[in-house]
């Protein structure tokens, strides 16, 4: 018969140099939890110290154009109309046409002089803060899998979001606030709806909740309204005797606490998380600002400032999603660009100054990105296809460098050549700024600690040249 | 504890970096340094099984695991007299070792609810807890847990754990259109049946595997019940998620959806029965485990002939991939059956239509054209412009009572309408025109006509619309009258939709209309009902009755207009009897001939509806429906090694085979010859042999896995705490011995799993109390060495089945078509009230991947990917705010108030201690009761006082507070939110 270690806790001290992993930390928590004290959600030190607390991703989904919006190329527009010379990889593959210049004008921005497209008036406001990345390259021209590429780091499905990796490996700041807040398109569910905040194999309490924009923002939030204020108190006064006697029965069980705290919990939320949301106390000149005086802007307007209060009370992950995959141009791709600029332009300029002028850009950072990019050549008369090779977004904030553009296509935009930025590393310099180690922040799954960045696979490795 | 990748022990000292794995890969042994540390990193877990092993270069058949089973001897203890089965021999002595031992065993009420929640995942009745209370017969214990496992809820428990395993999934999952599996319910009654049924374990795993190669079965050959369950059994192959009946793109792509299919068919195949995960050989040797790359792709050619990735012409998609297999004389039953039903309904039609010809007053039939004079023209009545066009609408222009088209003409008594499919809209219109808007509220106006026939004949291709328009008024648009020209465009998929001003660019869509089809052998039409306030609702008619989703127009929209049918885009059709007929107040003759008949006609088709509609829910699907997985390749071509896991780079050819490590002599498989004409190779069935063969290590994995599994639902963690990995690089068993001694007993009895409940649940072990002992608790608070028993929550299914048994609302039917489940606008997903079998158990409810019931998941029910071996287990406010506030637990809270009034009317205090007994399994101890009748006369005062206040104040906000207005609604309120903290309370949601 064999001894177990039972002293677990001090045999993981002991070993915990070896691990340093952050499951570790987890299963100390776990084990705290169960001694009564602390939960997994509680903040945990990063690995080193960190350059930014908070992430806002304002997720574009269908693969905005980066070469009608990023990435300008005289060269194309030059021989529109004729063929491209070699192979394009397309998802319509049957309806690959001939090289399709952007019509829109790119003009150089702030001091820096960015180049940025004419449909990005207010983006190009806030160029002095932003680095623009137009060197990435992802792994799939299908939607789901490069959407699974750029949330989970695999194309395959079941894995954690990012953002779930960065709550678990930081824990959150608020116990009355989810760590990480969805807020969805009031208009529908984003393409892949939950998949696209899941937690995948790391416990359920490390994926996104999503909040409405309209309404009660949580399910289940608000005391129905026939039931009384006094008469939900003495209920709940009631449930905790019964569960105060249940309890002396295992005064060691702290899964029993927990879940006696989490009706005061509970409680809390009901006027924390409104309060968190309510964008009433913002000043007339932050509202016009985001656009919310504006039929276009006002409804993702007021998500991204809601954002912005969201990490101004604590929230360590934000994500903004777009109903459907609006940026998905397969037809009347610039009348569509317009649109989706006219709607998506002025908010998302307008959180990066306004995180800048309470100051809060330095400890956030902002991300706007798609999946992939879109073809050089057109798709039928008018359309775009999907892209893997090449697509832009920009970051904001956070340690990241201000002014500076990464990386180049190549004369067409169709392929990045020049310091080519893959997903994983992306995801690798995320986690960093957030005093993260891609390659420790791991959970231990199907036999191995896994990894966002799985980067004994992926070779994932950070890019320093992205941040100040 | 979970398994640690190896390497981690290198990170101790950060100067120390660990090799690259990649680049030793090579090897398929682990190199011996990494094989040293790991050793010595697990004998520090597990010394016992470990050290025995001789270090460095450990062969892999010497892991425990993967070693060929060895029976123990059992072990003696010091104190005997806790022994009730050998179980408790290994763990008395493991706990004597530590100067720990048995606690002592529960009270029976606690006993009797932590075995029916065990079993059966359902609450006792406190009828059944008290006649066990009382049993003092020393086989009381014994015939508790015998009934039990004979109930049918038992395979609902069970199985449900199974379909976990397995990844059950009710639809397709993989994209985001997450496409149903409208069948997939028959393999989940399969496998709770085989629970039920207590059918041997290796039989269930050769069923799934290859249950359409045992069974014979091919196309003619006949079928009875045995079959039907072999073919069924084989859904297990297809639980992965597959996206190829929703695949588009480019063939790479296409490509990577079928082989995502194969890969998770291989994937689930090997964690559920062998509890490996190897899908990361798919790209290079195992860097953990000794299982090559070679090895996985000797795994795929097992199955590939039935997912023949690289075959676009041979794959099915999985809509396909269905075998309507019946007993004989089944099929003759439903066809019969329905012929009947149909019969009738076109009766009651006929009757109606009929009644409606004779009765109706001459003068409401505006337009009528059967076309059966004989010799008339089509020009009579019918003209290619509209009443108000100057020009024919159309050009070329539309020829009457010609065969080229574009014309329409009288053929065997009906109105054929002859498409060229040449550019351009034209139309065939009544001469007359029409007041489609009644003057008065309640008044109509209808136009319908008999679709013969959706093609001229059969050859030709069906036409994609059936377009036609009312208030036809200006084809060409001249007119200073604006609206009209309203198209309804008839569609064979359901519904119409409806434009306005149609043709041209000021044309607008303006909704759909209705939603059944347009098919041949029906009367279709629009009415246009006067709905006071100048709007005017347009209706589909389908054979004269008007459907739900109507559109809503305004007078504007209505001018004057003829009827008339559309030509457009090569849609050539049949019609006949086409009619206008309105219902106004006014008759001609002053009389109340209108009223009369509107009336009579509005009542008849009330009761023809409802008629109508009990025919239809006496519909039975077809029967005999399986959606299950054979070989579509009888010859397969060869299955190649792909680099890197590239489909692109096919490397050396592999042959079918098992793992190596589990076949120390040879792992190829003995593909049996099948009888001539069979269309499968045998390769699965070859398979399910090599696992099921007893005395080899590959059974004996087998066993130990499915015990584990066992265990861990009893115990609530396993003796392995990686279910899903039992590698080198898994956690080692609690109790080694006693999981060989088990793994033994099951396959002694014939792999029977109810043995094997017995067995444990006969036990000391699982008789303990769950009540804390400080010194055992400072010794081993994980309680790893089963000192007591763990308390534990109650898993998503229970909450549901007990809140809904302990209401008095459980409808506990047996299997079936799942229970579907809606997403709200809130974006919480729910049974619908209305929705057919709303109060089953919850493993009937639909499980969509993307769509999980919200109750289910917050209390984590697992969103399918590929499996789930093990929940999560959370503790979030999110579920007290559910608890407290939600619809699903504030009406059972109801019901359980109205039952305990129905049952325990006159007493108070007995009625609190009925639901005591209902909701927790035992009466309340003092402090317990005293609460609750503190707790409910005050509330009962709370809501009294209020009421008189209301009675004084303001009524009418009252009640909308929902303030109770009298003392006994008062109580009713008191006792509903009594009831609801019973379900909120952890002495519900916890089973000791």
């Amino acid at each position: 018969m064999f001894e177990f270690p039972l002293n677990r806790r001090a045999f993981l001290a002991n070993y915990a140099g070896g691990i340093g992993s952050l499951a570790l930390t987890y299963l100390l928590q776990s084990e705290a939890r169960a001694a009564g004290t602390g939960s997994p959600i509680d903040q945990r030190p990063a690995h080193y110290e960190p350059r930014a607390k908070s992430v806002i991703c304002l997720f574009q989904h269908g693969g905005p154009s980066q070469v009608d919006l990023f990435d300008p190329k005289p060269e194309l527009s030059k021989r529109t109309g004729q063929a491209y010379p070699g192979q394009v990889e397309a998802h319509f593959h049957t309806q690959v046409r001939n090289l399709l210049g952007s019509p829109f004008r790119f003009h150089k921005a702030g001091n820096c002089g960015m180049e940025l497209s004419e449909l990005l008036p207010h983006t190009s406001l806030v160029a002095d803060d932003l680095t623009l990345v137009r060197s990435m390259s992802t792994e799939s021209v299908d939607h789901e899998a490069a959407l699974r590429l750029i949330h989970s780091g695999s194309a395959f499905a079941g894995r954690p979001a990012w953002g779930a990796w960065v709550i678990y490996g930081l824990g959150s700041m608020r116990q009355d606030l989810p760590a990480y807040v969805v807020l969805a398109d009031p208009g529908g569910a984003p393409i892949d709806g939950t998949k696209n905040w899941s937690s995948g194999f790391l416990p359920a309490i490390f994926q996104g909740t999503p909040f409405r924009a309209d309404g009660s923002p949580v399910l289940n939030l608000d005391r129905p309204h026939d039931v009384l204020p006094a008469a939900r108190r003495r209920q709940l006064e009631f449930l905790s005797e019964l569960n105060a006697a249940h309890l002396n029965r295992h005064p060691e069980n702290s899964e029993l606490q927990a879940r006696i705290t989490n009706y005061e919990l509970a409680a809390r939320m009901q006027t924390s998380v409104p309060a968190a949301l309510d964008i009433s106390q913002e000043t007339e000149a932050t509202r016009k600002m985001y656009g919310l005086d504006r039929p276009d802007t006002a409804e993702y307007g007021k998500r991204c400032l809601m954002a912005r209060r969201l990490v101004e009370n604590g929230v360590r992950f934000v994500q903004i999603f777009l109903s459907g995959q609006p940026w998905d141009t397969h037809s009347k791709n610039a009348e569509s660009l317009r649109g989706l600029c006219a709607k998506t332009d002025q908010p998302s300029a307008a959180l990066v100054a306004d995180l800048k002028q309470r100051g809060l850009l330095d400890s956030t950072i902002v991300m706007w990105t798609g999946e992939f990019g879109r073809l050089p050549v057109s798709q039928g008369a008018d359309g775009r296809d999907h892209n893997r090779h090449a697509f832009s977004l920009w970051l904001a904030g956070g340690g990241f460098k201000r002014g500076y553009v990464h990386g180049a296509t190549d004369d067409f935009a169709y392929k990045s050549v020049t310091d080519v930025v893959r997903v994983h590393d992306l995801h690798a310099t995320l986690l960093h700024a957030l005093g993260l180690d891609h390659e420790r922040l791991s959970y231990p799954h199907e036999g191995r600690d896994d990894t966002l960045t799985d980067y004994l696979v992926t070779e994932a490795r950070t890019v320093p040249e992205l941040l100040a | 504890m979970r398994g640690w990748r190896l390497d981690s022990l290198f990170r101790r000292n950060a100067a120390v970096k660990p090799p690259r794995l990649g680049a030793i890969s090579s090897s398929r042994r682990i190199t011996s340094s990494l094989a040293l540390l790991a050793t010595i990193w697990l004998s520090l877990l597990s010394p016992a099984p470990m050290c025995a092993e001789d270090g460095a270069d450990a062969p892999a058949q010497q892991h425990w695991a993967f070693r060929q089973l060895v029976r123990p001897a059992i072990p003696h203890v010091q104190q005997a007299d806790l022994v009730r089965t050998p179980v408790d021999n290994f763990i008395e002595a493991a706990l004597e070792k530590r100067g720990l031992t048995l606690s002592p065993p529960a009270d029976r009420e606690t006993l009797f609810r932590r075995l029916c929640f065990d079993l059966v995942g359902l609450p006792p009745s406190p009828e059944d807890a008290a006649t066990f209370a009382l049993d003092a017969s020393p086989d009381a214990w014994a015939r508790a847990v015998n009934r039990l496992l004979a109930s049918p809820h038992y395979g609902e428990r069970w199985g449900k754990y199974w379909l976990d395993v397995a990844g059950y999934a009710d639809s397709n999952g993989y994209f985001n259109a997450d496409s149903d599996r409208p069948l997939a319910y028959r393999y989940r009654d399969y496998v709770l049946r085989a629970f039920n049924d207590d059918k041997p374990f290796d039989r269930f795993v050769v069923e799934q595997l290859a249950g359409d190669e045992l069974s014979g079965y091919t196309t003619n050959s006949p079928v009875d019940e045995a079959v039907i369950e072999l073919l069924t059994a084989t859904h297990f192959l297809r639980n992965a998620q597959d996206g190829t009946s929703e695949s588009d793109g480019n063939p790479d792509e296409l490509r990577t959806d079928r082989a995502t299919v194969l890969e998770g068919a291989v994937q689930i195949t090997m964690n559920s029965l062998l509890g490996l995960t190897i899908q990361c050989c798919r790209c290079h040797d195992h860097k953990f485990e000794p299982i090559t790359q070679r090895e996985y792709y000797q795994l795929q050619a097992v199955f590939y002939p039935a997912f023949p990735v690289f075959d676009e012409k041979a794959w099915i998609k999985p809509r396909d991939r269905v075998a309507h297999v019946v007993t004989p004389g089944e099929m003759e039953r439903w066809e019969a059956e329905t012929r009947l039903l149909d019969d009738e309904i076109a009766g009651l039609k006929r009757d109606f239509a009929n009644w409606t010809r004779e009765r109706r007053p001459p003068s409401m039939v505006r337009f009528s054209d059967d076309f059966d004079a004989p010799g008339a023209s089509l020009a009579a009545n019918w003209s290619s412009r509209a009443p108000g066009d100057d020009a024919p609408a159309g050009t070329p222009e539309l020829r009457l009572d010609a065969s080229q088209p574009p014309g329409a003409l009288v053929r065997d008594g009906a109105l054929c309408l002859v498409e060229s499919g040449a550019a351009g809209d034209r139309w065939l219109a009544t001469r007359e025109k029409f007041d489609w808007t009644p003057a008065q509220p309640g008044e109509w106006i209808q136009a319908t006509f008999d679709l013969k026939a959706d093609r001229l004949d059969s050859a030709a291709t069906p036409a994609a619309r059936i377009g036609f328009l009312i208030a036809a008024h200006d084809f060409d648009d001249n007119s200073p009258i604006g609206g009209g020209n309203v198209l309804i465009d008839g569609n064979p998929a359901g519904g119409a939709a409806v434009h306005l001003d149609y043709p041209g660019d000021d044309s607008k869509p303006v909704g759909d209309l209705g939603s059944s089809h347009y098919v041949p052998g029906h009367n279709y039409g629009v009415r246009v009902t006067n709905e006071g306030g100048g709007k005017f609702r347009l209706e589909q008619l389908v054979d004269g009755i008007p459907e739900e989703k109507p559109v809503t127009l305004s007078e504007a929209d209505l001018p004057d207009g003829g009827f008339a049918f559309e030509f457009c885009c090569g849609r050539s059709f049949i019609v006949d009897s086409v009619e206008v007929m309105a219902m106004t107040g006014l008759d001609p003759d002053g009389s109340a001939a209108h009223r009369e008949f509107a009336d009579a006609f509005q009542s008849r088709q009330k009761t023809l509806r409802k008629a109508l509609k009990q025919k239809q829910q006496q519909r039975r699907e077809k029967p005999g429906g399986i959606a299950y997985v054979t070989d579509v390749l009888a010859n397969p071509p060869a299955v190649h090694v792909l680099e890197r896991g590239n489909y692109a780079a096919p490397g050396s050819e592999v042959q079918p085979a098992g793992l190596a490590m589990l076949s120390p002599s040879n792992a190829s498989l003995a593909v049996e010859q099948l009888p001539a004409g069979a269309k499968t190779t045998g390769r699965r069935l070859a398979l399910a042999r090599w696992l099921t063969r007893p005395n080899s290590p590959a059974s004996s994995l087998l066993a130990r896995v499915i015990v584990n599994r066992v265990w861990q639902h009893h115990f609530g963690m396993g003796l392995v705490a990686t279910p899903d990995n039992f590698g080198v690089s898994g956690s080692a068993p609690s109790h080694p011995e006693l999981f060989e001694f088990l793994a033994d007993e099951l396959m002694r009895s014939g792999w029977s799993l109810k043995s094997l409940h017995r067995l444990i649940l006969q036990s000391a072990v699982y008789a303990q109390s769950s009540a804390l002992r400080s010194e055992a608790f400072a010794a081993d608070p994980d309680n790893r060495l089963l000192w007591r028993f763990r308390t534990s929550r109650l898993d998503a299914e229970a909450i549901r089945d007990a809140m809904l048994t302990l209401s008095g609302e459980l409808d506990d039917r047996l299997y079936g078509p799942y229970t579907p489940t809606s997403r709200q606008d809130d974006g919480s997903v729910i049974v619908a009230e209305n929705a057919e079998g709303v109060r089953r158990r919850g493993v009937y409810l639909q499980h969509r991947r993307t769509q999980i019931n919200t109750m289910a998941a917050l209390f984590d029910s697992p969103v399918i990917v590929t499996n789930c071996p093990v929940r999560s287990n959370s503790t979030i406010p999110l579920q007290s705010l559910a608890l407290l506030n939600s619809e699903f637990v504030r009406t059972r809270a109801s019901a359980f108030s109205s039952r305990l009034e129905r049952e325990e009317s006159a007493d108070p205090r007995r009625r609190i201690e009925l639901s005591f007994r209902l909701a927790i399994g035992r009466a309340p101890d003092a402090a317990e009761r005293a609460a609750a009748e503190r707790f409910l006369n005050e509330q009962t005062a709370f809501y009294v006082e209020k009421s008189q206040l209301a009675v004084a104040g303001n009524q009418v906000k009252a009640s909308q507070q929902g303030i109770a207005m009298s003392p006994e609604t008062g109580a009713e309120r008191a006792w509903h939110d009594f009831c609801q903290m019973l379900l909120a309370g952890n002495a519900f949601l916890y089973v000791d």
